[in-house]
């Protein structure tokens, strides 16, 4: 079985949860004796065994720190990107500025030329930037075309309001897809209501987890600790579909009756100047950090020191956070508005919109430790049945399905 | 002989309605939610009232009537009782119909379902006493034969049964402590002299009580014939045969379209078939038999769960925390001496409570297994320690007035004697005592006249913030241990 893989994002490039599951898939799809080819649309370092091509040679500018963010595949379709497309006689840089649009576009494009030289059974894209390559792949080689599902049009709008040129690609490659893949019945009804796909068409397969023991970082904000502050944290991008603002309420609501909470943002994203706005409004800055976006050990060290953590996305396909945070001892708050909510019982759970419960969940796991020590003992123990192995059996499975049908 | 001795345990506690962290200190009902869901107490009677209790009492009635010979026991709780007195009486009066038939036996029990042998035996004897005065109230009879909340059984509350004069008490008939003997012969426990133990025949009553309408099952569907059979193949080796199950398994845990009604309508008729198959009640049980051996339990049995222990109540972290905290009160609650508040502390020991916080069906993935009107075993665990919590301080309110009015009036005496002269100190006529907390009045402003200034706050605090500093008092946070985990 060989799969040429489309996708917009891999670690170590720092992103999101695509690259995450990507990455996750990729490895146990390749160690169940799937060959997968994973197509890049830019040159960029890799990690595991994968057989990587990259759409092209050019580079990403780097414009400061959170740059690749800007890359990432949440943001609208119109949202530019430089690239350094090649170097003029004397050396410079040539610059070129693209739409992520575009860029999708010129990706299908380079898709097409690869899936002809390419030798695969069938094509596997994740998310809608990589759709349009995987339906370009489909029609230059005729093979099988499954979809990825890791996000839609209406979870970056958090509500209905969508980017109308990226619904139009969704639309389109889900109904030349073979198969579509979504990490959660939250987004499967998604993508039958919203987007008209016939149910038969749509699979869940969740996104998994590795359970691996992580280690013991040194310890961070340590002056708040030690003046016995409770650590509230939040850890995503800061955007509308990620419901920061609701997190801001309920702490506005918190500190009310507990002053002794300190809560931390940790994230960067197109809301973020509504969001400080918001915290000043509130009155709320001497309880309220701002951590910027956090990496690798930075971000665990935050996940270990905090008490609670926070995941009140307004439409969350998936959430992998909550799992991370459980990996490094932190129970959660998770939005019912999430896909994760379906497979992790050891959690609280409110609607993204329910302030006042937000406030009273977060008022009493910090109140009744208990409640922590038993999400995480409990919790641990449903991660490992949560692995990425289990989604990759689940893939090979579809996989084969597909392509014995494309060959009887 | 083989003689039938059924009881149908009758119970309904009070659930607690949403309670958040926001209530504590403002709201004092715990139990009145009104939602027509299944946290509303009225709500649920009336609904399994109509399922079950109404059809099933008709049923027994006629079955009474109609067959000298029929007799069963009844087990209630005190909370079911109140419920039906203040939600659907016609049920408390069709209940008292069949008692006064003469051939249906009460048993003891706990008057709040409770778990309180584990954790306070004055708090059990209460409560037992409690119990037999409301039985007596409302039945006219005095239960001679205990039953403990879930079946809970160990040998040391046998002793206490025996020497608070029972002379009978009902345990699981489990293979762990039976062995290769029958459950269908009375036992007696170790060290007791005269008191026997009834044992539930599991295989027998479960078969009406969780595989009546089990399609999967292989010997459904279950009727009164096979059924009787089945009993009676028992002639030759047994004596009894104990069948014990929740009353709201006829048409409430197993519908009425599932045919329930019907089996209960023809089983003493076809058991009774067999010229040697008769019904006892509990006490007539025991009069009529020995014991035909030791039954020893030392660790708590109960009839839940494949593991027939009670871990579906206090299995995990947060219902042992939750059990607790009820218990730590009890010194504070009893010394109010509030019946108001002793009542609702009772009511929140009810063994439900807890085992809505039940995690365990998360390891096998049946949640069904437990119901619960709580949207998570967490949820359950946050609602209930709310209302604990401001159950809690509405107890220290008291406790403090109470010890400060002590010492008021120790100090006035010794002021007297020196000195007749000075003013009583101002402090003692600020509050009633015997007034409840009122959230709008502070209780932490007596803190300006205390020695100690340094817990003081420049800016007046918000009324939460008061709360919240009494209730980190009660709870005290714990070191967070949970990393190592």
């Amino acid at each position: 079985m060989k799969v040429l893989t489309f996708s917009w994002e891999y670690p170590p490039a720092k992103n999101g949860g695509l690259g995450v599951a990507c990455f996750g898939l990729t490895r146990e799809l390749l160690a169940s004796g799937v060959a997968v080819t994973l197509v890049l649309p830019k040159t960029q370092e890799t990690r595991g065994d994968a057989r990587f091509l990259f759409a092209d040679t050019e580079r990403l500018v780097k414009t400061g720190e959170n740059a690749d963010i800007l890359y990432g595949p949440y943001n609208q379709a119109a949202t530019t990107i430089e690239s350094i497309i090649g170097y003029d006689s004397t050396g410079k840089p040539i610059y070129c500025s693209r739409s992520i649009l575009e860029e999708a576009h010129r990706f299908a494009h380079q898709a097409a030329i690869i899936a002809r030289m390419e030798d695969f059974d069938v094509i596997h894209a994740h998310d809608w930037t990589s759709y349009l390559a995987g339906v370009a792949a489909k029609i230059a080689s005729g093979k099988k075309l499954v979809l990825h599902v890791h996000a839609t049009s209406f979870d970056q709008a958090a509500g209905d309001n969508v980017d109308p040129s990226i619904f139009k690609i969704e639309k389109e490659a889900f109904d030349l897809a073979d198969q579509v893949v979504t990490v959660s019945n939250y987004t499967r009804n998604i993508l039958i209501h919203k987007h008209g796909v016939k149910e038969d068409k749509v699979t869940v397969v969740h996104n998994g987890c590795d359970a691996e023991e992580v280690k013991e970082l040194p310890p961070t904000l340590v002056e708040l600790k030690r003046q016995g502050k409770k650590i509230v944290l939040y850890h995503g991008r800061i955007s509308i579909q990620k419901g920061v603002d609701y997190f801001v309420r309920a702490a506005r609501r918190v500190v009310d009756v507990n002053p002794n909470v300190v809560f931390v943002i940790s994230g960067w994203g197109d809301m973020m100047t509504q969001v400080i706005d918001q915290v000043g409004a509130m009155g709320l800055s001497e309880h309220v950090r701002f951590a910027g976006a956090l990496w690798e050990d930075d971000r665990d060290r935050m996940y270990q020191c905090a008490d609670l953590f926070v995941m009140p996305s307004v439409s969350e396909p998936f959430g992998l956070v909550p799992l991370e945070a459980l990996q490094h001892g932190t129970p959660s708050i998770i939005s019912k508005q999430s896909g994760v909510a379906e497979v992790l019982t050891h959690a609280l759970k409110v609607d993204f919109w329910d302030i006042d419960e937000m406030a009273n969940q977060i008022l009493a796991a910090l109140q009744y430790p208990v409640i922590g020590q038993q999400i995480v003992k409990e919790g641990k123990l449903q991660l490992l049945q949560m692995s990425w192995n289990k989604a990759a059996q689940r893939m090979k499975e579809l996989f084969q399905n597909l392509v014995q049908y494309a060959t009887s | 002989m083989l003689t039938i001795c059924p009881y149908f345990h009758v119970h309904q506690p009070y659930r607690v309605k949403k309670f958040s962290v926001f209530d504590i200190g403002q709201d004092t009902e715990y139990f009145n939610d009104g939602s027509g869901t299944d946290m509303d107490n009225r709500f649920i009677v009336e609904k399994v009232a109509n399922k079950s209790y109404r059809p099933t009492n008709k049923i027994l009635k006629e079955l009474l009537d109609n067959h000298p010979e029929f007799r069963f026991n009844l087990s209630f709780s005190g909370t079911v009782l109140d419920q039906f007195e203040t939600y659907a009486p016609d049920v408390l009066e069709s209940f008292q119909e069949l008692v006064a038939t003469g051939r249906v036996e009460i048993l003891a029990d706990t008057y709040h379902h409770s778990l309180a042998f584990f954790y306070s035996i004055p708090e059990f004897k209460r409560q037992v006493q409690k119990h037999e005065r409301r039985i007596k109230q409302l039945f006219g009879v005095k239960p001679k034969v205990f039953r403990n909340t879930e079946l809970s059984y160990r040998n040391d509350l046998a002793k206490w049964c025996e020497d608070n004069g029972y002379i009978g008490i009902m345990a699981e008939g489990w293979e762990k402590y039976l062995g290769w003997r029958s459950p269908n012969y009375l036992y007696h426990p170790p060290g007791c002299k005269k008191i026997k133990v009834l044992l539930k025949n599991y295989k027998l009553s479960d078969d009406v009580a969780f595989r009546f309408s089990n399609q999967a099952w292989a010997d459904w569907p279950l009727d009164a014939g096979k059924y009787s059979n089945w009993i009676n193949s028992h002639h030759g080796n047994g004596q009894t045969v104990n069948l014990f199950m929740d009353y709201e398994s006829f048409g409430e845990h197993q519908w009425e379209d599932t045919g329930i009604f019907d089996f209960l309508r023809h089983f003493p008729d076809m058991v009774m078939r067999h010229p040697d198959t008769s019904f006892k009640t509990a006490t007539e049980t025991i009069e009529a038999y020995e014991a035909a051996g030791e039954y020893d339990v030392p660790d708590i049995l109960t009839w839940a769960d494949t593991e027939r222990d009670l871990t579906a109540w206090i299995g995990n972290d947060i219902q042992r925390d939750a059990i607790a905290a009820t218990y730590r009160m009890e010194k504070d609650v009893m010394s109010t001496g509030k019946r108001d508040l002793i009542e609702i502390w009772r009511k929140l020991q009810t063994s439900d409570h807890y085992y809505f916080m039940c995690t365990k069906w998360s390891n096998d993935g049946d949640v069904h297994a437990y119901f619960s009107p709580y949207k998570s075993p967490y949820d359950a665990y946050i609602n209930f320690m709310n209302a604990l919590s401001d159950l809690k301080l509405r107890v220290d309110y008291i406790v403090q007035e109470k010890a400060k009015a002590e010492e008021a009036a120790a100090e006035k005496d010794t002021v007297k004697n020196e000195e007749s002269k000075q003013p009583p100190p101002q402090k003692s006529q600020e509050k009633d005592p015997a007034k409840p907390p009122d959230p709008q009045s502070k209780p932490d402003e007596d803190v300006t006249s205390a020695p100690e200034p340094e817990e003081l706050i420049d800016e007046p605090e918000p009324l939460f913030k008061n709360i919240w500093n009494r209730l980190k008092k009660i709870f005290p946070l714990v070191s967070p241990e949970r990393k190592s985990t």
